[in-house]
């Protein structure tokens, strides 16, 4: 590349129009600190005309300067020094007391608003977490409590506010002497010449202090300037290539984990809403099938936690193929039988958490959970990021108002503190640890995993090791632009639990409360399936989905090997594409070599059937796990269009088929052949069912989404 | 209403106090503020951010401007600085891979302008320094001599930056060919 194109590319104009908004907010703000420095410049100028009128100036400009100048500018300024030391010291005791009343005050008009908290930048200790004070500020000291809540707006940065919450109530005596003198200056009562010096000095003082405030309060804004901290383009996502289609004869073994997580979903509606396609990575399509509820028979009795059954149905979108449906369904917990929790939240608070869709929807989705815990749960929570440290020792879910007003008090803000937030969080569930309840670490970030452990391995390492120990670890995952979805994917399966990603209060709503029992309690772990195809029957198979869940056939019956796990009331589906081989093209073809396997002919006994099913589980509490079978046969074909008892059975798996076939076009629709959105749509709203939550109509706008903007990509 | 007005005559007077001068300054300034932060981060809310700074540093510092050369040769460096700045701020608070950025998945083309873009997006993903000095010398249109004032180096340093810059863009651009 010569020097002259390199030139053009640098020079070229492929740059976008930045939002009108923000070059008003740049140009006031640049304005603003124009002024600042304009009156920085006169207060210079007008200072040494304030000492020259003192001393007299000299009209000796060469340099020299007689004794007497130095003396009095020195003894000024030591003067000047002294009163402000001690005024600043009274302040700053005085301030610590008032700090919670300023806090409280503004409680009670926006709860969680985004504040304008500094970025990242400002190396504060954020996070800024006060223990309930519940005084009513003084009367009359409303020129202090000015200055205090301006100084609220910004943070000092030398302040630090610990984290505890057993505060004891200080005594207020230092008050009326700080408030008698920040009131004095504009009554100047004729308190003596001596006092009334002091008082003009203080006013300067506080005159200064004000402007320093204001200046302060411009570089914050510098910062954030009351805007969210917006994060953009860095979601990571693990890179997996969609699996293959598979011949029996070469391979037919498939054996997998189980996955519940649906953060794939919500990632996706995001994405959609926004006007975007999905990156292809972000889409896990058991995850987007999953995400829904399915009215499959439930386990007969509880001896065995969940129930397993299998239908096939013809291929909508590959003539002469079927689909394998194999659907799991764990029974629920009834409320009164419900085990006892014992959770901590392991909250990210730091600088980017400051926006609507993230630390305000947190601690909301956090509060939802709360109302359905029962009252002897115990509740922790220990923050990261920003602060670190214990917010809320463990604390009795009966005592809800204590856990409300911690929760309200968390603000995101300041950077890195690295210390103990994962360690400390796990310390304090150790410390409550009961083998009978359900004893569970929930993470809730945005991405940020700067939890105390930095390398990745050992996080790792650590969450598994505490999982051996009973206590488990879910991942909640907020906002978007900064996910580190394939972590926390990782994280939630070797902490034994469910990782999602809550986008809205709606899917909070959804995962903390409809879903509670099973996000919370798992009834059946290290969950795995293995199905064997019959090569009479199927010529190739294509699993759907479960990339990132693949096991080695030898994992199925190694109990040491971790597997995803079930939580009461979770619906699990996965689906197979089939080619059968009486009536099913192969896409593979036929090898020169090898003489065809279906030339043998296998004992008629298995001519019925198509594979055989096998799924392996523990208890929760077990380490050795059980085996259920179940052969797949014609007997399991359903049509599309079934009456009677079978039309359920039907309907679900329609819309199972509906939400993989979308999920494949999401990802670029290698096997779907011609098979459209418009076809999805039209599949699916065969199968809405009672929909009462409205999640499958829901779904159904999305397809239309993806479909218009799929359209405008010229797909 | 505003008569055209020399803009060092602009500056001068802004220098001076005068805010309307220095708003009217900004406000031809500021989209090419813009552009060379959006061309040093590749990414509009992250440019719009740098911008603010930039701005600000500008209302702060405009004094130190001594006409030696042209406004924006001057302005050039300083955005570019609080767009380190404001990179390096950020990747401090996450432990986040930032080579791990997951790329859109489009299939390299030969055409024109999506061409410029990939080369673009790989430019930005080069080493500071030799982004800087590709910046300073090509797209600022400074001199080696100039561009090693800014960047506080020898001449010669510069050039090297350029070399070793230009060297990684040949390879990508081989890369792009094989496969496009």
């Amino acid at each position: 590349m010569d020097e002259r194109q390199l030139t053009e590319i640098l020079k070229a104009d492929d740059v976008p129009v930045a939002d009108e908004n923000a070059r008003k907010r740049a140009m006031n703000l640049a304005l603003g600190a124009f002024d600042e420095a304009q009156r920085d410049k006169e207060k210079n100028r007008q200072g040494i005309g304030l000492l020259g009128r003192l001393i007299g100036r000299s009209n000796n400009r060469s340099g020299r300067r007689p004794m007497k100048k130095w003396h009095l500018v020195g003894g000024m300024a030591t003067a000047m020094t002294v009163v402000l030391a001690v005024v600043t010291y009274d302040v700053a005791k005085d301030r610590g007391l008032r700090f919670e009343d300023s806090s409280e005050e503004r409680k009670l008009g926006i709860i969680g608003s985004g504040k304008p908290a500094s970025r990242p930048e400002a190396e504060r200790d954020g996070g800024q977490v006060r223990s309930p004070g519940d005084r009513a500020p003084a009367s009359g000291d409303k020129k202090s409590r000015e200055i205090f809540a301006k100084d609220e707006l910004q943070a000092k940065p030398d302040r630090r506010l610990k984290p505890s919450i057993a505060r004891p109530s200080e005594p207020a005596p230092v008050q009326p002497p700080v408030a008698a003198i920040l009131q004095s200056p504009p009554r100047h009562s004729g308190q003596g010449a001596a006092s009334g010096a002091l008082v003009e000095r203080l006013q300067k003082r506080s005159s200064v202090t004000r402007k320093a405030v204001g200046q302060r309060k411009l570089r914050q804004a510098d910062d954030a300037s009351g805007r969210y901290y917006k994060d953009v383009g860095r979601d990571q996502f693990q890179q997996i290539a969609e699996n293959e289609i598979k011949r029996v004869g070469d391979a037919p073994v498939s054996t997998f984990s189980v996955d519940v997580d649906t953060a794939s979903y919500s990632f996706m509606r995001r994405q959609l809403n926004r006007g975007v396609l999905p990156q292809k990575n972000a889409i896990r399509v058991e995850e987007l099938v999953n995400y829904f509820d399915y009215a499959y028979p439930l386990p007969a009795s509880r001896e065995r936690p969940f129930h397993a059954s299998v239908s096939v149905t013809p291929s909508p979108w590959k003539k002469g193929n079927k689909l394998l449906h194999i659907g799991i369904k764990g029974y629920d917990v009834d409320a009164d039988v419900k085990p006892r929790s014992n959770l901590v939240f392991l909250l990210d608070v730091s600088g980017s958490m400051n926006a609507p869709d993230k630390l305000p929807l947190m601690v909301n989705s956090l509060k939802l959970l709360l109302d359905t815990l029962k009252p002897d749960d115990t509740v922790a929570i220990v923050v990261y990021a920003g602060a670190a440290g214990t917010v809320l020792e463990p604390t009795k879910a009966a005592e809800k108002h204590k856990i409300l007003a911690a929760l309200d008090k968390l603000r995101a803000g300041g950077s890195t503190a690295g210390a103990a937030g994962i360690r400390q969080a796990y310390a304090l569930a150790q410390g409550t640890f009961d083998k009978k309840a359900v004893n569970r670490v929930i993470l809730a970030t945005d991405g940020d995993f700067n939890v105390g452990i930095t390398n990745r391995e050992e996080l790792k390492g650590f969450i598994e090791r505490k999982r051996k120990t009973g206590i488990f670890l879910s991942v909640f995952g907020f906002g978007q632009g900064n996910l580190n979805d394939h972590l926390m994917q990782t994280l939630a399966q070797n902490g034994n639990g469910v990782a999602a990603h809550i986008d809205t209060l709606n899917e909070a709503r959804k995962v903390l409360v409809e879903e509670a029992s099973s996000t919370l309690f798992p009834i059946a772990k290290d969950v795995k399936l293995q199905v064997e195809f019959n090569p009479a029957t199927v010529a190739e198979y294509r699993l759907i989905g479960y990339e990132t869940r693949a096991l080695k056939r030898e994992d199925f019956k190694n109990d040491k090997v971790d597997a995803g796990d079930i939580g009461a009331g979770h619906t699990v589906t996965a689906i197979y594409e089939i080619t059968p081989v009486k009536g099913g093209e192969p896409m593979i073809g036929a090898s020169r070599y090898r003489s065809t396997e279906s030339a043998k002919k296998p004992a008629t006994k298995f001519g019925e059937e198509y594979a055989f099913l096998k799924i392996r589980y523990k208890l929760p509490d077990q380490d050795k796990s059980t085996l259920i079978s179940t052969p797949v046969t014609v007997a399991n074909e359903i049509e599309s269009n079934a009456k009677g008892d079978a039309a359920v059975r039907s309907r679900e798996t329609r819309w199972a088929t509906a939400v993989a076939a979308f999920g494949q076009l999401l990802k670029g629709g290698k096997y779907t052949g011609a098979y459209s959105y418009d076809d999805v749509i039209a599949l699916a709203s065969t199968a809405k069912g009672d929909d009462p939550f409205g999640y499958r109509a829901e779904f159904i706008n999305l397809v239309r989404l993806a479909r218009s903007v799929s359209g405008r990509s010229g797909k | 209403m505003t008569e055209p007005v020399d803009e060092n005559t602009l500056i001068k007077q802004a220098q001076s106090g005068d805010r309307a001068a220095f708003e009217a300054l900004l406000r031809t300034y500021y989209d090419v503020i813009f552009r060379i932060a959006y061309k040093w981060c590749g990414d509009k809310a992250d440019a719009e951010d740098i911008t603010q700074n930039a701005c600000i540093k500008l209302a702060r510092s405009i004094d130190r401007f001594r006409f030696e050369s042209t406004f924006l040769t001057w302005l050039y460096p300083l955005v570019i600085n609080t767009a380190k700045d404001w990179v390096k701020r950020r990747v401090r608070n996450k432990t986040t891979n930032i080579d791990a950025v997951a790329e859109p998945a489009e299939a390299p083309t030969g055409d024109g302008k999506v061409f410029a873009r990939q080369i673009m997006a790989y430019v930005r993903r080069l080493p500071e320094k030799e982004k800087e000095a590709l910046y300073l010398v090509f797209s600022a249109g400074m001199s080696h001599r100039e561009a090693a004032t800014v960047m506080a180096c020898k001449e010669s340093t510069v050039s090297w930056y350029i070399h070793e810059a230009r060297k990684k863009l040949q390879s990508f651009q081989a890369q792009e060919c094989r496969y496009g």
